[in-house]
């Protein structure tokens, strides 16, 4: 039996080809992701391993409680200067030194800030004798000159690759922006490499002061004399365990304050982790579009293997007239998919690993660059890769194999091939597949708040199932409407391709369900995108008054001396102030819960139009906090953190700096669609530095003073933004319109990740048309030889493709429609209101109509060169 | 889309071949399944070929019908040089001037009676001449089957509709190849009733390649071809005169 199955698999080449393609492609994106994540993970554990060099322990502020909000900056407290002469008295210590890792940009020759979508730092640097962090080693000779570490107040050292970028050479003035100080001009003293290689920094950009420069610079005014750790070295014989213990028997009395210790291993660990961490989400977001290609891929084998069953239907028939029990057939069919899945999953993994670089390509097409290093192929790629490929491949088999062992002997003798049993059940299943798909998604939308992604994907699998089974029923009253044109107009071509897409209905409807997963999925985006630029639109139209808005280049936060910046720059040119209102984010323990809240200068109202009930701007200045309307009556406010909340109430908050404060509730805020991000609480800038180490902005919206003329106000703010760097200052136009191409690149990188789907799709209906077809032939051959021109073969065949495609892409459209307004509406608080993108969503199917015109093209070309002799007589 | 209706030749012949030959393969494993065959069909007759298995006269059909071509001399259709014609040249003539009745699978499918009647029209983007078109279905009483799919109709129904489709375009000839090698003897004798009645009454051509005597014996002359040779031809002939001349090709 194995034999006559591999003997069949492999007489058939074109049809091989192609359904393995549509494996092969879904585990070559899945592997490729694998392996792309893997390499950038291990660019990261290289980098903070570096990063750690001598380093056996390090002292620092105990976290009180996690950071919240994606790339949040930690909330450990800094630890004093005067620590660091206690780590050095305890017993193990050979030597402490304190550090910091601050915000410092950079600025090269030509005053553009050096910035490659990864984080600016600043540290301390200690003489290479007595360094405990060995990390970075001076190159001696930079560009001909002698380079050497930077002395105390006004030098610096940098590193290789960013000294290079920037142009410079030994003894040039470097301009450096800081988070609470004002940017200063340094004189670079020497060059440095990290670990001993220019590159592994993963496109960050490092400064080196002296120490006592170091905090001069990068400390806030509120907090001077401080580090963010102390790096401990350990004496000799002592294991790094050995002195973190030492070190934990002191610090642990918290007679010192809330300080802890950690081996530099874990810190390194640590690190890295909480980087891959933050990546993970752009793992999750391929690997989304991964599974989508592989599913779509799961209905092109179901399909395939449905029709060939169909077709070999008489020769299924003689085996088992010849003795051959149904679970015979059964293991044939099985066996067969096995072979395919394998096949292609081991092509697969190949081609995902040739894949990554044309996908970090394609990534940075889209603005998001990563770092890159040597690829890791890990066991785990391999294995899953293998065996998602195969048994995906497997599964969709299962199902035609079954119907296989339902073929009786005698249809051996008959002439016609297996007609299709009712549908009766099948509609019955694909029913209620729907109704529990749209029930799920109910569910996840408005009951369960967590995981409610992995919720939608369940539903919209099942009910993508669902419609799929369903879709025969429509399959011809739409096919119908759709050559409407070509039967008013007595085309017989059109009549032809409408017959032949509906002479099996099944088959034109799991062929058209591949690419109406790839279009629901599109049109879902497109909704979801035009809703949300709608909205911001609308925001920044309606809500928002502003003459010029500063925003990061690259999402790092800057420091908030602009704003101070700013308003000095207009103090210098009008007596009437200028409106300058920050907007800042931070993390905090409200009512015992760990919330990212944002942070507006008191007279935000001026700026942004945010409802809020009982606001009392004074009240807030002074210390109150605003809460979202729906945090009112949420039962954690009150000394027990267990009263209701509501206007008039008090809230026990924690920050990472001071004990915890008891902060009155000064107002409910009803509408945040203005708000840059939708956190529940909003705390006053005033009183920002005793609360928080940093004090970095994500928006400064400035309102010009009336005397001041609009060139003038533009050159204010140029001036600050340049001086600063690393920052652009827009007007509200050119500030819209920047976001919105912003969010016009994801939409697009994730319509070109979703065209792999749609692609596999294409493929489907190419096979199913060569199936087909070659079904088909004495028929071909007939209409050859009454007349049917070559022309008017390739049309119809053509036409049979685009009406497939578009019944598909329809069945899609209103899939994503239904999905895309559900999500909308359930994202309603996030102030997202739905628009529809109608123009676009016609222009979809039209495209679809040319892909399916694209697929016909090749099994066309096939079937007009049939010969048509050849063809009549085909058995 | 049309092409000039091939005028009829001095000689009377709606179809003919010159000295042709076919081969299949080359060297040591070539076949010659026509031979310098050079022969006519009168217009307005009804002729026959015959032969055993392997004779060649389907493969005469085929090239005399355009849907193969010859390796050596030259087939006309009236005037027109079959033989020197292009693919597309080639698919326009079987549109506009062949009729085509074959033994088996013979409509669309998806096509019901009416439809599959008028596709060498539906092909040429012509309208069928309505009085015509119901002198046609009248003729082969088909007129309330119209409506109904090839699988709805009887074996001998479906030859029926195919025999309809040919007349319909009145074709220079009709080709036929055993179109009454799938029926009973009841639907056979039906179908070569209309097919006398054809040449009869409308002045249709039809060759008809076949190895049953009886419906030889409807034709108004037999061709007879042994080993790609045409080796007698018969008048006028009976089933049984037929059947005589077939059992004597065997010694």
């Amino acid at each position: 039996m194995g034999r006559v199955t591999l003997k069949n698999l492999f007489s058939k080449k074109f049809r091989l080809v192609l359904t393995s393609l549509a494996v092969v492609l879904g585990v070559a994106f899945m592997s490729g992701t694998f392996v792309l994540t893997d390499t950038l993970g291990s660019v990261f554990d290289n980098l903070f391993a570096t990063t750690t060099k001598g380093v056996d322990a390090v002292v620092r502020g105990k976290e009180p409680f996690k950071a919240q909000g994606r790339g949040a900056d930690s909330t450990r407290p800094p630890v004093p200067d005067s620590l660091v002469a206690v780590v050095r008295r305890t017993p193990g210590v050979a030597n402490a030194q304190g550090n910091l890792l601050r915000y410092a940009l950079i600025e090269d020759r030509n005053g553009q800030a050096i910035q490659n979508q990864a984080p600016t730092f600043g540290v301390a640097w200690y003489p290479a004798q007595t360094a405990v962090n060995r990390s970075l080693e001076l190159v001696p000779d930079y560009k001909g000159a002698r380079s050497v570490q930077p002395a105390p107040t006004d030098e610096v050292a940098l590193d290789f690759t960013t000294a290079t970028d920037g142009g410079y050479h030994i003894g040039d003035r470097v301009h450096i922006a800081f988070a609470t100080t004002p940017p200063r001009v340094f004189r670079l003293s020497g060059v440095f490499k990290f670990g001993g290689s220019d590159q592994g920094l993963a496109g960050a950009t490092l400064a080196a002061f002296a120490p006592t420069t170091a905090q001069q610079v990068m400390n806030a005014p509120s907090q001077p004399g401080t580090w963010d750790q102390i790096d401990v070295r350990a004496a000799s014989g002592l294991s790094e365990s050995g002195v973190r213990d030492r070190l934990t028997a002191t610090l642990g009395t918290g007679k010192f304050g809330p300080y802890e210790a950690i081996t530099g291993t874990k810190l390194a660990q640590e690190q890295s982790n909480n980087i891959k961490n933050n990546l993970s989400f752009f793992n999750t977001f391929l690997l989304i579009f991964a599974l989508v290609a592989l599913f779509v891929g799961a209905f092109i084998i179901y399909n395939t293997f449905s029709i060939t069953v169909a077709q070999r239907a008489r020769e299924l028939g003689l085996l088992r007239a010849l003795g051959a029990s149904g679970r015979q057939v059964v293991g044939s069919v099985a066996l067969e998919a096995f072979f395919i899945g394998l096949l292609s999953s081991v092509l697969g993994l190949g081609l995902g690993i040739l894949l990554v670089k044309p996908l970090e390509g394609l990534l940075s097409a889209f603005g998001i660059s990563l770092p890159t290093g040597p690829i890791q192929i890990q066991a785990r790629t391999i294995i899953v890769a293998l065996v998602a490929g195969t048994l995906v491949t497997f599964v969709s088999a299962v199902a035609p194999a079954r119907r296989a062992a339902r073929i009786p002997p005698i249809a051996a003798l008959q002439d016609q091939a297996a007609a299709p049993n009712s549908g009766r059940r099948r509609y019955a299943w694909g029913g209620a597949f729907t109704i529990l798909g749209i029930a799920i998604l109910a569910y996840g939308l408005y009951a369960s708040g967590s995981n409610a992604a992995i919720t939608v994907g369940v539903a919209a699998a099942l009910v993508f199932i669902g419609v799929a089974m369903l879709s025969p029923l429509v399959a011809r009253p739409v096919a119908r409407v759709l050559t409407l044109p070509a039967e008013r107009s007595h085309r017989i071509t059109g009549v032809l391709a409408q017959q032949n897409a509906m002479r099996n209905p099944r088959r034109t409807a799991s062929t058209a369900a591949a690419l109406m997963i790839g279009l629901a999925l599109v049109s879902l985006i497109s909704i979801f995108g035009a809703s949300a630029k709608a909205s911001f639109s609308d925001a920044i139209d309606n809500q928002t008054r502003a003459d010029f808005i500063l925003s990061p280049k690259t999402f790092q936060p800057f420091s908030s001396a602009t704003a101070q910046a700013v308003r000095s720059g207009f103090a210098a040119i009008s007596r009437r102030p200028a409106t300058v209102v920050e907007f800042r984010n931070g993390s905090a323990e409200v009512g015992g819960q760990a919330v990212s809240i944002s942070g507006l200068s008191p007279d935000f109202q001026k700026v942004v139009a945010v409802p809020a009930e009982h606001f009392n701007q004074r009240r807030f200045a002074a210390n109150g906090v605003l809460i979202w309307k729906s945090v009112v009556g949420q039962h954690l406010c009150g000394a027990d953190q267990h009263t209701a909340c509501r206007n008039g109430s008090t809230v026990v908050v924690r920050f990472p700096e001071g004990p915890p404060q008891t902060v009155p509730v000064v107002g409910v805020f009803t509408d945040r669609k203005a708000l840059p991000s939708p956190d529940d609480y909003i705390f006053p800038l005033t009183g920002w530095e005793q609360r928080y180490p940093q004090t970095l902005d994500s928006f400064v919206v400035v309102l010009k003073p009336s005397d001041v003329s609009t060139a003038q106000a533009q050159h204010v703010v140029d001036t600050v933004a340049s001086q600063f760097g690393g920052i652009k200052a827009q007007n509200k136009a050119q500030y819209k319109d920047s976001q919105v191409a912003q969010f016009n690149q994801i939409l697009g990188l994730m319509y070109v990740l979703l065209a792999f789907a749609v692609f596999i799709a294409l493929i489907g209906i190419v096979n199913t048309l060569a199936l087909s077809i070659y079904e088909r032939t004495r028929e071909i051959g007939l209409l050859r030889a009454v007349g049917m021109t070559r022309v008017q073969l390739r049309r119809m065949i053509r036409g049979e493709a685009v009406i497939v495609a578009v019944f598909g892409s329809l069945l899609g459209l209103v899939i994503g429609v239904g999905f895309g307004a559900a999500i909308v509406q359930a994202l309603q608080d996030q102030g997202i209101g739905l628009s529809i993108p109608v123009g676009q969503l016609a222009l979809f199917v039209i495209l679809a109509g040319l892909a399916g015109l694209l697929a016909g093209w090749l099994p066309a070309r096939r079937a007009a060169r049939l010969d048509v002799l050849g063809a009549i007589n085909a058995e | 889309m049309t092409t000039a209706s091939p005028a009829t030749t001095q000689t009377g012949a709606a179809a003919r071949a010159v000295d042709a030959s076919k081969v299949y393969g080359t060297g040591e494993a070539a076949v010659r399944a026509l031979d310098h065959i050079s022969v006519e069909f009168a217009q307005n007759k009804f002729t026959a070929i015959m032969g055993p298995s392997g004779s060649g006269k389907s493969t005469l059909l085929h090239c005399l019908a355009g849907l193969d071509d010859v390796t050596d001399g030259q087939v006309f259709l009236g005037d027109v040089e079959i033989s020197a014609s292009s693919e597309k040249q080639l698919t326009l003539i079987r549109r506009d001037n062949i009729g085509f009745v074959f033994q088996s699978y013979n409509l669309i499918p998806t096509l019901n009676a009416l439809e599959n009647i008028t596709l060498p029209m539906a092909l040429a983007g012509r309208k069928p001449d309505a009085a015509w078109l119901d002198h046609v279905i009248d003729i082969v009483s088909l007129r309330d089957r119209l409506s109904h799919r090839p699988a709805q109709l009887s074996g001998g129904q479906q030859q029926r509709v195919a025999v309809a489709r040919a007349l319909v375009s009145k074709p220079h000839v009709i080709f036929a190849d055993e179109p009454t090698g799938n029926l009973d003897s009841r639907a056979g004798a039906e179908i070569l009733t209309f097919m006398r009645q054809a040449v009869d009454d409308l002045g249709q051509t039809i060759v008809m390649v076949t190895h049953d005597p009886i419906a030889a014996g409807y034709a108004d002359r037999v061709v007879f071809l042994t080993d790609g040779h045409i080796i007698d031809e018969m008048l006028d002939p009976t089933a049984d005169s037929v059947l005589d001349r077939m059992k004597r090709i065997g010694d």
